[in-house]
């Protein structure tokens, strides 16, 4: 019967449907203006950043994201941001711009500075532009800002509680100055965050242009359309996929985080499906650690979401009424909602992809057809610098294989899919020197359908520089489904100018000095199904491009050339 | 002797159209295109024409086929090639950037790298990011690999790390593999695409260097076909900078033919713009699929200087990473799902939608009554009486009955009445419209308001009027022939040859002097190219430009190079102030690359054209057509071939011709310049 009451409204339903479009486009085209104006490679090369959209009280809209980490991890961190600023009692003013990077507000972790600006028309408030973006460096005790031994979230960086950067219409110069003083990019800080402002600047001209056309009122009720919206699609999904294919149930799955102690943080998922209502629950997972493993609420939303959204709807529209029918509970203490002042660092980068895992392989048993086996599951966080400067990465690695056919080689997956930055460009900026960046052969985990390949990466540093690595898969190796094998665990590590050779484990900060290389080499995608039944040509195929070793493909393929052309007619 | 001719191969027709200068005719004809062998469609197109070819002067050949459809369909095999780089970085070319061009699919795939693994060979040696050797080029293994490879590789690829800055490697090692392989296609990326990153510069080497030999065969074919015919004329290829090329020139970079088709309806705004003293335009071009839009300024088009080849759309934009990145001039088009055939339907969420699917040439639309059922735009503008009974001269009839019926299914699940329904589909598919246009307009840092915008293609007429108040535009104009408006631009197409040499410094680190060193290198290649090519020193026409940013961006600005670096630099801080709403004055500005846009004027044909005498014309009937502001209103019906010079109507009103049928709505004012074009302003 709501409907029929939407039909007495002032706003018709193609008119919502014109506004959430143009919504959707000014939040991209706001990315445009982020990424083409930012210094550092990590934005403007990588584009490690998001856009958004949000209702006066914080409910996002609609969002351009580039990476799927930022989905999610939005909406938590834009809501956080608008209680903070009630509860202390802070009004934003038509040009004002606030800035933190308070992880426990902002959602994900300290290098992701995020901007939020009101839109007013008139003197009404009729909604919120906002956007975050990775800063390469925020200070800390390792160049980068993430890894590092830190225990609490005060060592990984400079913590900035949400303030007025731009206040009437004025860029806080003063407050520019002292957070440049505590970060070693001092340069590419404002640099980035002038294009952050010029993006919120150009949304909130968008959003007016829409108050102007439609009348700020009818702004307001479109708002609640759109996201009844994104409810009622859900839902008429969530119906679908109960009554029409029987998915109605309880799946569990659990996997683990390495730890720098050699223990091993377990995540558990129960995912439960009814007519009604998803819910993701983690109960069981392990508590909170004192080192940067920790996802805050907002890196949970961000991974649980992907996983649905990939496994059940690729193309299911995304805001805040997407969690009217999707629940999820993660346990206040945990490795997947810790309390300050665990720090968090890479809770965004690594546990945010076991995280992803956990939901996937439950997936996998209510959706046989839709979940591939596991893909790497790290970010390889490489981060080089010396006094200052520094240069962050994240290194690709093998995609899962599929029901239909192999993994994908040497590409980001699931919760990352940021560019690499050229090596033409790094060695003109940076005093490093690349050795290699390959694919790594016999990496994919073996099946019918073959794990995707790592890739091999290595730098020479040409003065002393400090070189975190920090990324997961050394000890458990990504997971194969039906029969398939796990895919090759990653191994890095530093070759001395003098030829010596120390292992990095998973997590390491090593001082280098000028001649020393690095070596990455990260893991491969899992395999899918009886590696004993993998087509001949593919192997041959495989074999001839140096993808897998004869010897790989006796092992692990049950292959040998004569009996495979034996059994063949 | 002043007839010319385009012809463009798409996937399913290849299009023909011939002018006569002396007489004004203006021919059009569409032709299967024949995939195996391309040339025979584009034969006997021509043939179809009736015209002796002895009196052709030019025949102008574009593409519209795709990458994947050129390798696919048209069954033509790449050559089989060998690619050296460095030790170490024989995967760049299939890591890519490393991303996967969708997020949340599960089940994406890259497209398969151009040269096979086995075929990608690491070689030692390394050139420094500042130009140095830091080992040298191991010669010997580069002629083990040339005599090994030599019989069975067609081509050889050369990407090295740095050539842009140190091209002697590349050099070296293409000598010697020509010294070991006489006769064999050696393509270096220094010579190709001399600028920095690794990847791009390394793909656009591959894809050029594969479709050379092809092309070179193809385009031999087809001159030689049309010699035997009794050409005598030029023949040029289309490029997708929007110039064209001289056969041979052409094949120094196939993959600007390859899907060169869609710049001709920019360089056909571009040409009109000019004649009738326009400074801004936006082309909006609606076929039976996909709409597309395109920018031109001072009779400019604008173009982006990479593309994907076989890349995909999504909503006007390219999905980055699904295609072969290709640098190279494109003249910047978005292109989004809404044509006359575009489908509408309702999501989970209980919306109505509007495309990306369309019911395409066959079956088409509901009411064409080729079986059809699913409705489309053309069912919801028909059944909104803005389209007449029959189309295309009487070749197709529409059905109502069958229109409503396929609307009426979907107005039940929403709970409208057919006409709010059709109503509705033209409105949405107006937003996806409107995203094109801005895409390259307002993204691009234009403001709308300053644009008059050009609509053509079979439908872009009907929908113009109304986008242009969406979006803010001035003006709509709709050309004579707006349905072949689109080919008319491979007939007025000039010259056009892009060069570019890497600079890489800051801008108060570079002279004057040095640039103008680099300039006048560039500008002597291009006049050599254009004069092979014919062009009297007289008609080339050079522009420098220079493509910057501030020191630690990523992304470039480019702005027009007089001479003087500091004014460029200003240029540059008031166009990043116009693009993005700021400008960091103070921040020291690096200069990337140096290029030059080398144009060669062509005579253009002459069009008919009469002065202005302002009057009222008659209309020839009427008819109830549905407007959103008004309902239904009775509508005069002008036919537009009885249109003159000087005609004047207030909106409502309809103008039919057989190709296309332009509206204007209430509160809108039509008149027709002296080219015979109509102008479409709000009252």
């Amino acid at each position: 019967m709501w409907r029929k009451e939407v039909r007495e409204q002032m706003v018709d339903p193609v008119t919502v449907e014109v506004i959430r479009h143009a919504l959707i486009y000014a939040s991209e085209e706001m990315g445009v203006v982020l990424r083409n104006t930012a210094f550092s490679p990590n934005i403007r090369d990588r584009l490690d950043h998001s856009c958004a959209v949000l209702t006066p009280s914080g409910d996002l809209l609609a969002q351009a994201e580039h990476i799927p980490v930022h989905l999610g991890s939005m909406p938590v961190g834009a809501k956080n941001l608008v209680r903070y600023l009630e509860k202390e009692g802070e009004e934003l003013g038509p040009d004002d711009v606030v800035l933190t990077n308070d992880p426990y507000i902002s959602g994900t972790h300290l290098n992701d500075l995020m901007v939020l600006k009101p839109v007013y028309v008139g003197d009404k408030l009729v909604a919120l532009v906002a956007n975050k973006a990775h800063h390469v460096d925020v200070g800390g005790a390792v160049p980068g800002s993430i890894g590092g031994g830190a225990k609490l979230l005060l060592e990984e960086g400079t913590v900035i509680p949400p303030v007025k950067i731009v206040e009437n219409g004025e860029l806080r110069r003063d407050i520019v100055r002292l957070i440049q003083a505590n970060v070693r990019t001092p340069r590419y800080f404002q640099g980035d965050l002038m294009a952050q402002i010029a993006a919120l600047r150009l949304g909130e001209k968008r959003v007016r242009e829409l108050a102007e056309k439609y009348g700020a009122e009818a702004l307001l009720e479109a708002w609640s359309e759109i996201l009844g919206y994104t409810e009622r699609y859900t839902r008429n999904r969530l119906v679908e996929l109960v009554e029409k294919h029987g998915k109605a149930g309880v799946y569990e799955a659990e996997d683990y985080l390495e730890l720098s102690s050699g223990e091993l943080a377990r995540i558990h998922a129960r995912v439960e499906i009814t007519r009604e209502r998803i819910r993701v629950d983690y109960t069981g997972s392990h508590s909170q650690v004192d080192e940067p493993l920790n996802a805050v609420y907002g890196v949970t939303v961000a991974a649980t979401t992907y996983a649905l959204k990939s496994v059940i709807d690729p193309d299911m529209p995304m805001n805040h009424g997407f969690y009217r029918v999707v629940e999820i509970h993660a346990p206040r203490g945990t490795i997947v909602n810790p309390e300050p002042p665990a720090p968090v660092g890479g809770g965004n980068v690594e546990t945010s992809q076991r995280i992803a895992d956990v939901v996937l392989r439950a997936l996998a048993d209510a959706f046989p057809d839709k979940v591939p086996a596991a893909s790497c599951g790290t970010m390889t966080n490489v981060t080089v610098g010396g006094r200052a400067w520094a240069f962050y990465e994240t290194i690709g690695c093998g995609t899962g294989a599929r029901p239909c056919c192999d993994g994908v080689d040497g590409v980001h997956t699931n919760m990352t899919n940021t560019l690499n930055t050229p090596i033409e460009v790094i060695e003109t900026e940076y005093p490093v020197l690349f050795k290699a960046y390959e694919l790594r052969p016999n990496s994919g985990g073996a099946g019918k359908y073959r794990g995707g390949l790592g890739i091999t990466r290595a730098f020479t540093v040409l003065e002393e520089a400090t070189v975190t690595v920090f990324s997961e898969r050394y000890r458990l190796r990504p997971w194969g489904l039906r029969g398939g094998k796990p895919g090759q665990s990653s191994h890095h590590y530093v070759v001395r100018a003098n030829g010596e050779k120390i292992e990095l484990g998973a997590k390491k900060t090593i001082v280098l000095r000028p001649g020393d290389t690095v070596y990455i080499n990260t893991p491969g995608g899992g395999g899918y199904g009886d590696p004993c039944q993998r087509d001949e040509q593919l192997i041959l195929q495989d074999l001839e491009d140096g993808k897998i070793t004869l010897d790989h493909a006796r092992r692990e393929y049950c292959y040998t050339p004569e009996t495979k052309q034996s059994t063949k007619k | 002797m002043a007839r010319r001719i385009g012809a463009d191969i798409g996937g399913t027709f290849t299009d023909v159209v011939g002018f006569d200068d002396e007489s004004g005719e203006i021919l059009h004809l569409k032709v299967l295109t024949t995939p195996r062998e391309p040339w025979r469609g584009l034969i006997e197109g021509i043939e179809k024409l009736g015209w002796a070819l002895d009196s052709v002067e030019i025949i102008v050949h574009a593409s519209t086929i795709g990458t994947n459809t050129f390798l696919g369909q048209v069954g033509l095999r790449l050559p089989k090639a060998v690619l050296l780089t460095n030790e170490g970085f024989r995967d760049v070319l299939e890591i890519g950037r490393q991303n996967r061009p969708e997020l949340y699919n599960l089940f994406f795939q890259r497209p398969a790298p151009l040269v096979p693994r086995s075929r990608r060979i690491g070689v030692r040696g390394r050139i420094g990011p500042d130009g140095s050797e830091l080992e040298p080029l191991d010669e010997n293994q580069v002629r083990r690999i040339a005599r090994q490879w030599c019989r069975e590789a067609e081509v050889f690829i050369i990407s090295f790390l740095h050539s842009y800055r140190n091209p002697s490697h590349e050099h070296r090692a293409k000598q010697i593999i020509e010294e070991e392989c006489p006769g064999a296609i050696v393509v270096t990326s220094y010579e190709t695409d001399p600028q920095p990153k690794e990847y791009e510069r390394t793909s656009t080497t591959v894809v050029n260097g594969l479709f050379k030999p092809l092309l070179a065969r193809y385009i031999e074919r087809v001159v030689e076909e049309l010699r035997r015919r009794g050409f005598r004329g030029k023949f040029l290829v289309m490029q997708s900078s929007g110039g064209v090329a001289g056969s041979d020139e052409a094949t120094r970079y196939p993959a600007a033919f390859i899907e060169s088709g869609p710049a001709a309806g920019a360089v056909a705004v571009a040409h009109f713009s000019k004649l009738m003293g326009i400074g801004k335009a936006l082309g909006f071009d609606m076929g039976g699929t996909t709409a597309k839009a395109s920018t031109v300024v001072n009779g400019e088009p604008l173009v982006v200087q990479e593309y994907e080849v076989g890349g995909r759309v999504h909503m006007g934009r390219l999905l980055r990473g699904s295609g072969y990145p290709v640098r190279y001039p494109y003249i910047d088009l978005a292109e989004v799902s809404a044509g006359g055939g575009t489908i509408a339907w309702i999501d989970p969420g209980g919306a109505l939608r509007v495309g990306p699917v369309s019911a395409g040439a066959e079956p088409g639309p509901a009411c064409y009554g080729r079986g059809g059922t699913e409705p489309t735009i053309t069912d919801a503008n028909y059944v909104l009486g803005r389209l007449s009974d029959e189309l295309a001269g009487g070749r197709v009839k529409l059905h109502r009955d069958l229109a409503e019926k396929a609307l009426a299914k979907l107005a039940e699940k929403l709970g409208m009445d057919i006409v709010e329904l059709a109503s509705s589909i033209i409105r949405i598919s107006n937003t996806v419209m409107a995203r094109g246009l801005r895409l390259v307009s307002v993204e691009r840092g234009h403001d709308p308001r300053e644009f008059s915008m050009y609509a053509f293609g079979g439908a872009g007429p009907l929908h113009a009027a109304a986008l242009a108040a969406e979006i803010g535009v001035r003006e709509v104009i709709v050309p004579p022939l707006p349905g072949v408006f689109s080919a008319l631009g491979l007939l007025v197409t000039d010259y056009r040859h892009d060069l570019h040499k890497a600079v890489v410094k800051r801008a108060d680190e570079v002279s004057e002097e040095e640039l103008e060193r680099i300039y006048s290198e560039l500008e002597q290649e291009a006049t050599q190219m254009l004069v092979s090519e014919g062009v009297k020193q007289g008609d080339i026409r050079i522009t420098r430009l220079l493509d910057m940013r501030y020191l630690g961006q990523a992304y470039e600005l480019i702005v027009p190079y007089r001479g003087n670096i500091a004014e460029a630099v200003e240029a540059f801080h008031e166009k990043h102030r116009a693009r993005y709403g700021y400008d960091m004055r103070g921040e020291p500005v690096a200069i990337v690359n140096a290029r030059i846009v080398a144009i060669g004027a062509i005579p253009k044909p002459r069009l008919p054209r009469s002065e202005p005498r302002p009057y009222r014309p008659e209309p020839r009937r009427t008819r109830r057509v549905f407007f959103e502001e008004t309902g239904w209103v009775d509508t005069p019906v002008y036919w537009r071939l009885e249109l003159r010079p000087g005609a004047e109507i207030e909106g409502p009103a309809v103008i039919e011709s057989d190709e296309s049928t332009a509206l204007v709505p209430p509160g809108f004012f039509a008149s027709i310049d002296s080219f015979y074009s109509i102008h479409v302003r709000r009252q």
